[in-house]
C-alpha cells in the first residue's frame, strides 16, 4: 500500500514537472512555433544601405491576399528602399495566438490587423497602437478605426451585403429596383414576381437559410438590419438600448414582418433545412430571383461559373425610404508606436492608400473593395462591384450585430428567427420572445 | 500464499506500471481535477489572465438554464429510446447472423461496417439522405407525405432521425457482442430444450436469453452510455435544430448534453459554466450506468 502510494506521488511529481517546464517554456516554444507553422516570410534579397529603418514586419491575416500583398511589398521596395516583411497567419495557424506569441517572444511587427473591438483593447492595453491622427489617406475614407477621439485602424477593405439579385430575371419580371427602398416596395415586387413564378422559371423569389447551422445569416447579418438600418453611421443607440436589455417594440414589429415576408417567399425545404451550399446553390441556377448574403460569395459563383450579373438592394424593413445596403470593416491595419519603424509603417500604408500602385493592389490584386473614396477601380466580382458602388455613394449602414454578447445572435436569436421561418410563431410572438431575450442581457448579467 | 506473493512485488513490478499510471494520470486524472476546479471558478481560457474562485455561481446559473434542462429531458428521451432500438436490432442481427444461412460473415462484416465511418461524416451522409433523397424517393413513388415534411425540420422525426442514424452506426458494433455470446451457448442445452418439445421461441426466451444475459448488461450499458454522450452525430446531422418552444423560450429542440455543453463553452464563451455542467453530466451518467449494471447484474446466471 505504501509503495503504491509512493508510486503515485512519483508519478504526480513528474507530471507537475513536466507541467511547470511546459509553462517555462512558452515563450522559447513559442518562439519556433511560428517559425515552423506558417510563417511565410518574404525573403529578404540583400537590401541597399539606407540610412534609418529599412526592414519592417508587415502581419497579415488573410492568406488569400498573401502573394498580392507580398508583389506590393516588391513595388514599395522598388519605390522607397524599404523592405515589408510579409508574414501571413490565417487557415492552419490561427492568427490571434500566433501574432501573440510574436509579441511575447519579443518580435514585434510594425503592423498587424485587428478585427474589431476586442483586439483593439487587448493591442491599446499592451500601450502599443499608434494615433494615426493627421495621415492624408484619412480624408479618403469614412471607415477608419476611431475611438475616443483618436485614429487608430486603417480599413483594409471592405464587405456589404443586402438583398442580392439576380439582374436578368429581375428585368425579365418588369420590376422597378428603384421602388425597392421602402417595404411596401418589396412586398409589392415580391407579390409580383411570386405571381410570375412560372413565368420566370423559379421555384421561390427569395434563397435564405434559416436553419440551425445558418443562423449566422438571420441571428447576426439579418438582425442588424434592426439595429442599424435608417440610423446614421455612427449612431448604435439601438445596440446600447439593446446591451441594457430593452427593444424598440415598434421597429421590431416592422422588422419581424419583413422577415416574414422573405421566409414566406423562400423556397421552404432550403429556408428549413438547406446549408450555405444549397442556399448559394438555388440562386446560381436561378431558382430565385434574390439571395439574403453578401459579396463575399463572388468567389464561390466565380468558382460554379457563374457569370450573370447581380447586384444589391437594400434590406429596407421600413415603410418609409431607406436607400443603403450594410457594409462594414471586417479588419483593420494598425501600426506599433513602440517600434524604430513607426515612420516607415505609415509611409507604407500611405503608399497604399493614396498610390496607384496601391489602388491596383488592392482592387485587382486582392479582388477587394477598396475603403477609400478616390479609387476608380472597380473589382471583377458583380457583387464587390456593387458593394463599391453603395459604399462609394455613401449608401451604407454600419453592422453593430457583431458587437451583441457572443452566442446570443446565433444562438439565442437563431431558433426565434427559425421559428417565425416555419410558422411555428408570428411576427408579434417574435417580438415578445425576442423581447424576453433581450431582457436576460440586460445589466445584471 | 497471495500474501507472500503481493509482499515478493518488486520495483520491477512499478517499473512495468508506470507509463500506463503516468498515462491516466496525465491525460485523465490531471484534467478531471482541473475540470472540477475550474467549474468553481471564473475561468475563460484565455491565458495570462487571473483565476478568481466564485463557489456555487455556476452552478446556479446552470440549473437556471432553461436550455440546460431541455436538453437533459430531450437527452434522457433520446438515449431511452435509443438504447432500446440498437438492443432490439442488434439482437436481432445477431439472431440472423448466427443461423445457418448462407454468407454469414459477409452479413456480419457488412452490417459492422458502417460503425467504421465516423460520426461526423455518417451525419453528413445521412443529412443529405433526409434532405434531398427521401423527398425525392417520396416523390418517386406518390407518397407526397415524406416530400413536405422534411425529417430534419420537426422535433420528433429529427430524434427519430438521430435514432436511425445512430442505430446504423452501433447496431453493428453491439451485435458483435451478442454474436460472440450467442456462440458460447452449448448446443447440447438448446438440443435438449428441443428434445423436450420446448418450441422455438421457448428456447430462446427460456434457454438462449438467460444464458446470454451478461451480453444485455454490456450492451445496454455501452448504448445508454453512447447515447447520452452522443455528439458528433448530433452535431452533424441536425446541429440542435429545429427550433421550438420549451418554456416560452424559443430554442434547439434537439440539442443533446453534449452539444449544449459546448455551445455554452464555445458560442457563449462560458468556460466555467460549461465546465459545472459537464460534471453536472459527468455524475448523471456514472449514476445511471451504476444503476443500471447493478440491476442487470441480477438478471445474469451462471454455469
Amino acid at each position: 500500500m505504501k509503495k503504491i502510494l509512493l508510486m503515485f506521488v512519483a508519478v504526480f511529481a513528474m507530471v507537475t514537472v513536466l507541467v511547470a517546464c511546459g509553462d517555462n517554456g512558452d515563450t522559447d516554444t513559442a518562439d519556433n512555433g511560428y517559425d515552423e507553422n506558417g510563417y511565410e516570410e518574404n525573403g529578404d534579397n540583400g537590401d541597399v544601405e539606407t540610412p534609418d529603418v529599412t526592414e519592417i514586419t508587415l502581419v497579415n491575416n488573410k492568406p488569400e491576399t498573401d502573394a498580392a500583398l507580398n508583389a506590393f511589398a516588391d513595388v514599395f521596395y522598388a519605390e522607397t528602399g524599404i523592405r515589408v516583411n510579409i508574414v501571413t497567419f490565417g487557415g492552419e495557424t490561427p492568427y490571434a495566438a500566433s501574432l501573440t506569441a510574436m509579441f511575447n517572444a519579443g518580435d514585434e511587427p510594425e503592423i498587424f490587423v485587428i478585427e474589431g473591438m476586442t483586439d483593439f483593447v487587448i493591442a491599446r492595453d499592451s500601450d502599443r497602437i499608434f494615433d494615426l491622427t493627421g495621415e492624408a489617406w484619412l480624408n479618403d475614407t469614412d471607415v477608419a478605426f476611431n475611438y475616443n477621439g483618436g485614429v487608430y485602424g486603417f480599413p483594409v477593405s471592405i464587405e456589404g451585403y443586402g438583398l442580392a439579385y439576380n439582374r436578368a430575371l429581375l428585368e425579365a419580371s418588369g420590376v422597378d429596383p428603384s421602388t425597392m427602398t421602402n417595404v411596401e416596395g418589396i412586398r409589392a415586387a415580391f407579390e409580383q414576381i411570386d405571381a410570375m413564378s412560372d413565368e420566370l422559371g423559379i421555384e421561390g423569389v427569395i434563397s435564405l437559410a434559416a436553419g440551425a447551422g445558418m443562423t449566422w445569416v438571420t441571428g447576426i447579418h439579418g438582425f442588424n438590419g434592426y439595429l442599424a438600418l435608417g440610423m446614421d453611421f455612427d449612431d448604435a443607440s439601438i445596440l446600447d438600448d439593446l446591451l441594457d436589455g430593452v427593444i424598440d417594440e415598434e421597429r421590431m414589429l416592422l422588422f419581424a414582418e419583413y422577415y416574414e415576408l422573405l421566409f414566406e417567399h423562400s423556397i421552404r425545404t432550403t429556408l428549413l433545412t438547406g446549408g450555405y451550399d444549397q442556399q448559394l446553390g438555388d440562386f446560381a441556377i436561378g431558382r430565385t430571383v434574390f439571395l439574403h448574403q453578401g459579396n463575399w460569395t463572388d468567389p464561390a459563383f466565380a468558382e460554379l461559373g457563374i457569370d450573370f450579373d447581380m447586384g444589391f438592394l437594400p434590406h429596407a424593413f421600413l415603410p418609409e425610404d431607406t436607400n443603403g445596403i450594410f457594409a462594414f470593416v471586417p479588419s483593420w491595419y494598425v501600426v506599433n508606436g513602440q517600434s524604430e519603424g513607426t515612420e516607415a509603417a505609415l509611409q507604407f500604408l500611405d503608399f497604399m492608400a493614396t498610390s496607384p500602385e496601391g489602388h491596383n493592389y488592392m482592387v485587382n490584386e486582392a479582388g477587394m473593395v477598396p475603403a477609400f473614396n478616390s479609387v476608380t477601380l472597380s473589382p471583377e466580382g458583380a457583387l464587390s462591384q456593387s458593394v463599391q458602388a453603395w459604399a462609394n455613394a455613401g449608401n451604407f449602414y454600419p453592422m453593430l450585430a457583431t458587437n451583441m454578447p457572443a452566442g446570443f445572435g446565433m444562438n439565442t436569436l437563431g431558433p426565434i428567427f427559425e421559428q417565425l421561418a416555419s410558422g411555428a410563431i408570428d411576427p408579434q410572438e417574435f417580438v415578445d420572445l425576442v423581447r424576453d431575450a433581450v431582457e436576460n442581457i440586460g445589466p445584471n448579467e | 500464499m497471495a500474501k507472500a506473493k503481493t509482499r515478493k512485488h518488486s520495483p520491477v513490478f512499478y517499473l512495468f506500471l508506470f507509463p500506463a499510471v503516468f498515462a491516466l494520470t496525465l491525460v485523465i486524472i490531471i484534467p478531471f481535477i482541473l475540470g472540477v476546479y475550474y467549474s468553481f471558478t471564473d475561468w475563460n481560457a484565455v491565458s495570462g489572465t487571473q483565476v478568481n474562485w466564485v463557489g456555487l455561481q455556476n452552478y446556479t446559473a446552470v440549473f437556471n438554464d432553461v436550455t440546460f434542462l431541455h436538453s437533459f429531458i430531450v437527452t434522457s428521451v433520446f438515449a431511452v429510446i435509443n438504447m432500446i432500438v440498437i438492443n432490439l436490432v442488434s439482437f436481432g442481427l445477431a439472431m440472423i447472423v448466427t443461423n445457418k444461412l448462407k454468407f454469414t460473415n459477409i452479413y456480419r462484416a457488412g452490417f459492422f461496417l458502417p460503425h467504421l465511418i465516423g460520426g461526423i461524416i455518417l451525419g453528413y451522409i445521412w443529412q443529405f439522405i433526409f434532405n434531398n433523397a427521401i423527398p425525392a424517393f417520396g416523390n418517386t413513388i406518390g407518397f407526397s407525405w415524406l416530400a413536405q415534411n422534411p425529417f430534419l425540420a420537426e422535433r420528433n422525426l429529427a430524434i427519430l432521425a438521430i435514432v436511425i442514424v445512430s442505430t446504423w452506426q452501433f447496431a453493428g458494433y453491439i451485435m458483435m457482442i451478442y454474436v460472440a455470446a450467442i456462440q458460447g451457448v452449448p448446443a447440447s442445452l438448446l438440443e435438449a430444450a428441443e428434445i423436450d418439445g420446448a418450441t422455438y421461441l421457448q428456447r430462446v426466451r427460456h434457454v438462449l436469453l438467460p444464458l446470454i444475459a451478461p451480453a444485455f448488461t454490456i450492451s445496454t450499458f455501452l448504448t445508454l452510455l453512447n447515447s447520452f454522450r452522443i455528439f458528433d452525430v448530433n452535431l452533424a446531422l441536425t446541429a440542435g435544430g429545429p427550433a421550438g418552444m420549451f418554456m416560452g423560450r424559443a430554442l434547439n429542440t434537439t440539442e443533446f448534453l453534449a452539444l449544449n455543453i459546448y455551445n455554452t463553452a464555445f458560442a457563449f464563451r462560458e468556460l466555467a459554466q460549461g465546465q459545472a455542467q459537464a460534471v453536472i453530466f459527468f455524475i448523471t451518467i456514472t449514476t445511471i450506468a451504476l444503476i443500471q449494471v447493478y440491476f442487470n447484474k441480477r438478471k445474469e446466471i451462471t454455469m
